[in-house]
């Protein structure tokens, strides 16, 4: 296991910017204006949830930041450069969790390793390490097809963290899961985040799982026009995702951002 | 976990009546094989089919002795087995390659498909005279008149693999820092492979024939020219004798290919948990 100083206790406020959005607008179109004047600036090691209602944009701004969409105003910088498909310091997770289904688990943990260039040997290494972190070690000759959804999504994470990227950009991965298999999801998240020291923007419309996971939590205007609100989320780290439920601060802060989200979509 | 294992229970469970299944169905196959020969030579026997017609299984059987006992079949049938490989691997080549070019290039294939596909809608074997008259009557224009069929088998079935390739695994690729080349040998080939290796399987069928029909025409060796002559002497019984080994034939090659295919495409086969 990759032993590493935990982030989250620390002053994040004198951390260096690791993502800056400028006034950025964003077109679909000639006609359609998806984002305007949306500001965010995320700092090193923060892990950021971004919420709001249903078609307000905030896939397209995760998608900013990941170099897939064009501004059409303002600027946006990871790293202080602006961002491009394909960074070797930027990794997206998807929604659906894009296995290949011609490699086992192995194969698929080993694949972003293998674009990433490194040598047959580490990459193997690398790759086991990870899927052990992630509980598949005795499905490592599995493909894809024969498991669970939990269990393909944690070998996405898994290929994911093997790169040891320094900015994680995540769009709604577990979405498509049950909320048992959720906190399963999260608790493993988080125990992979808190060793890599990377910043992580992610995409939710789960208003728990954005607590649970994030220092935090951006809500996003519905007409795409930036952010409404923002809320800290000083709940003590490592977190478990089970614990939290039974935690009145938990409830407190939901009720808050539950609220906070409802004023969004006026 | 458990929801793997219980369903990996489930797939040996599959797996193991397949199996059982299997002896069954070799015994069903002999079965109707004896049954199919019996009942033929049995009208033939009892007047109710003209052995002059339909020969009998007997006849068949003499039949092929007599072309093995000859040496005449092997001479014919090294021919056609040049032809049929050469036309394969090149109708195998070129498909594959023009397809992976016309997948890449919307323009190119905008500009060429009206022609390829009136080329394709071509009776090629009415063509077969005319290739005699180009290549001459040696194994170039049988080559030539089965890789024009084999062709745009592959070329159809490689470009339908290459379509519809899943995007969400071309972006995570990209996403990842994936050349283009590496797209194509990671996501794009193994992607379009079940599509590649059921064309194969028909393209052998087809230029197989392609050869035969063409050898028919005219030729100085081959199978087909056994067949015309022995058609010529209305000799039933040899006729249907070179069809089985041309069958034979076409079923080996074909079973090398089954070999490959089970191999590369180990991860699509019986890989779900719901059986059928």
């Amino acid at each position: 296991m990759v032993s590493a100083p935990l982030v989250a206790d620390k002053a994040k406020g004198s951390a260096p910017v690791e993502i800056a959005v400028r006034d950025v607008a964003v077109n679909f179109g000639p006609r359609l204006r998806a984002l305007s004047g949306v500001n965010l600036t995320i700092r090193a090691c923060e892990f950021v949830a971004l919420i709001g209602a249903s078609g307000c944009g905030k896939t397209t701004l995760l998608n900013v930041m990941a170099g897939l969409v064009p501004i059409a105003a303002g600027s946006v910088n990871v790293c202080k450069t602006p961002p491009r498909a394909g960074r070797r310091d930027i990794c997206y997770i998807l929604a659906r969790d894009a296995l290949l289904p011609w490699r086992s688990v192995l194969g698929n943990v080993e694949y972003g390793l293998e674009v990433s260039g490194l040598a047959r040997e580490e990459r193997r290494q690398r790759a086991l390490a990870y899927l052990d972190r992630v509980g598949l070690q005795d499905y490592r000759d599995f493909y894809p097809s024969r498991l669970s959804q939990g269990m393909r999504q944690r070998t996405s994470l898994a290929r994911a963290f093997a790169v040891a990227r320094s900015v994680y950009l995540m769009d709604e991965p577990f979405s498509a899961l049950d909320s048992q298999t959720k906190l399963i999801l999260h608790n493993q998240l988080l125990d992979l985040w808190e060793s890599s020291g990377a910043t992580v923007v992610f995409v939710t419309h789960d208003i728990g799982e954005a607590i649970t996971l994030a220092d935090r939590v951006v809500v996003l205007s519905r007409l795409g026009t930036g952010i409404t609100d923002e809320i800290e989320i000083d709940l003590a780290r490592p977190r478990s995702a089970e614990a939290l439920q039974a935690d009145p601060r938990y409830h407190d802060l939901y009720r808050r951002t539950w609220t906070s989200l409802r004023e969004s979509m006026k | 976990m458990s929801d793997a294992i219980t369903s990996e229970t489930g797939l040996d469970a599959a797996s193991r009546t397949a199996s059982g299944h299997s002896l069954a169905i070799l015994l069903a196959r002999a079965l109707f094989l004896v049954a199919f020969l019996a009942l033929w030579q049995l009208a033939v026997a009892f007047g109710y089919a003209d052995p002059a017609f339909v020969s009998s299984p007997e006849g068949v059987a003499r039949a092929l002795l007599a072309l093995a006992g000859t040496g005449d079949l092997y001479a014919n049938l090294i021919t056609t087995l040049i032809e049929i490989v050469l036309s394969f691997l090149l109708s195998v080549t070129l498909g594959i390659a023009s397809a992976l070019i016309l997948d890449r290039s919307d323009w190119l294939n905008r500009i060429l498909s009206p022609f390829l596909t009136a080329f394709n809608s071509m009776p090629r074997i009415a063509l077969g005279p005319l290739f005699i008259l180009w290549f001459g009557i040696g194994i170039a224009s049988k080559v030539v008149l089965a890789t024009s069929i084999g062709y745009f088998i592959m070329l159809l079935s490689t470009l339908g693999g290459l379509k519809n390739v899943d995007r969400d695994l071309l972006l995570m690729s990209r996403l990842f820092g994936a050349s283009e080349l590496r797209l194509f040998r990671d996501i794009r080939l193994p992607w379009a492979l079940p599509g590649i290796f059921a064309g194969l399987r028909l393209t052998l069928i087809y230029c197989s024939a392609g050869a035969v029909i063409g050898e028919m025409i005219a030729a100085q060796s081959g199978l087909g020219v056994l067949v015309e002559a022995f058609s010529g002497r209305f000799d039933v019984a040899s006729v249907m004798a070179l069809m089985l080994v041309i069958a034979f034939v076409v079923m080996t090659l074909t079973a090398l290919m089954d070999l490959a295919e089970r191999h590369l495409l180990r991860w699509s086969k019986g890989s779900t948990n719901v059986p059928g």
